[in-house]
């Protein structure tokens, strides 16, 4: 079972409401992340994005907290991925703060469960693969065993 | 295997080389895919996501009069709808770009994400998993049949 710590971007970035549009968008590019989280006492209230720093410049704003987004929800590291697909899909929501013991450990968007489910399936594929090839040599063994080919050849 | 035009999204936002930075700017926050693409007498000719004037925003300090043509990233990769999605993976795997035209006659058709393409293997293969657990389904009755049932059934026909 795949679990919110094991598709986790670890390196999270947070930022202050009060913190300028202009620093968020040199941490966005400086980390190359397409989010970071707004954080009070190390708790996430806000998440802010690519778009709403452009929002941000067309409005003229200068403060995050004008800007940013609480289209979020945080999780914690043992969330399944199946919960969090599902949030995903049902209610839009593409960020997934991960929280643990009250700090931030890490952060899910759409790419890290969309990384996930590749993951998943060639895993999956894989298993299913050897099992079906397993049963397939025992199956093709044992028809010839009973076919009258054996009896043609071994006598 | 399905093919790009399956799953491409066909209402994209299009600009001019000449539309200025602005523009883009408003339109890409009102488009939900977070990329536009800009057209020449309807061939497309560059690309621009929101990166790209995030970016810009960073150089130019937050004037945004220029127009699209000094940021935008060109020439374009593109796929065809006629593209098959693993072909389209493999392109995603090597260019790693996450976004794609689909160009069909050097007009603009669609839009395809790295996003989409792989969600839709991924349910093709939840199918292609179905068929093969129905064939181990078959396999694993027939080795019942041979450990259990062989030979009380040939003693009973026998006998």
């Amino acid at each position: 079972m795949i679990r919110a710590k094991n598709m986790m971007t670890k390196e999270v970035i947070a930022i202050s409401q009060n913190s300028s549009i202009m620093e968020a968008a040199n941490l966005l590019l400086s980390k190359a992340v397409s989010n970071l989280i707004v954080v009070e006492k190390s708790a996430p209230i806000a998440v802010i994005s690519e778009r709403d720093v452009i929002t941000g410049i067309l409005l003229k704003k200068s403060k995050i907290k004008d800007v940013m987004s609480k289209n979020f929800k945080v999780i914690n590291p043992n969330t399944s991925f199946n919960e969090i697909s599902r949030l995903l899909r049902q209610k839009q929501i593409t960020r997934f703060p991960v929280v643990q013991d009250n700090s931030l450990i890490g952060i899910i968007t759409e790419s890290d469960i969309v990384e996930a489910t590749r993951d998943f399936t060639r895993f999956h594929q894989v298993v299913q693969d050897v099992i079906l090839t397993v049963f397939g040599i025992a199956t093709a063994f044992f028809l010839f065993y009973f076919s009258p080919l054996r009896v043609w050849i071994f006598g | 295997m399905a093919r790009v035009s399956k799953i491409m999204l066909t209402d994209v936002p299009t600009l001019k080389k000449e539309n200025r930075i602005e523009d883009a700017a408003r339109l890409l926050t009102k488009t939900e895919n977070g990329c536009l693409v800009i057209v020449e007498n309807d061939v497309p000719i560059g690309i621009l996501t929101e990166l790209d004037i995030v970016r810009h925003i960073k150089s130019a300090k937050g004037s945004l009069k220029q127009p699209i043509s000094s940021i935008m990233s060109s020439p374009i990769t593109f796929m065809t709808p006629h593209t098959k999605l693993d072909e389209a993976l493999k392109m995603i795997d090597t260019k790693r770009f996450r976004k794609y035209p689909v160009i069909e006659n050097n007009r603009l058709v669609g839009l395809a994400t790295k996003n989409d393409v792989v969600l839709a293997i991924s349910d093709n293969m939840k199918f292609h998993r179905a068929i093969q657990n129905i064939v181990l389904i078959l396999f694993v009755l027939f080795e019942l049949f041979v450990f259990i049932l062989y030979e009380p059934l040939k003693q009973y026909l026998g006998g």
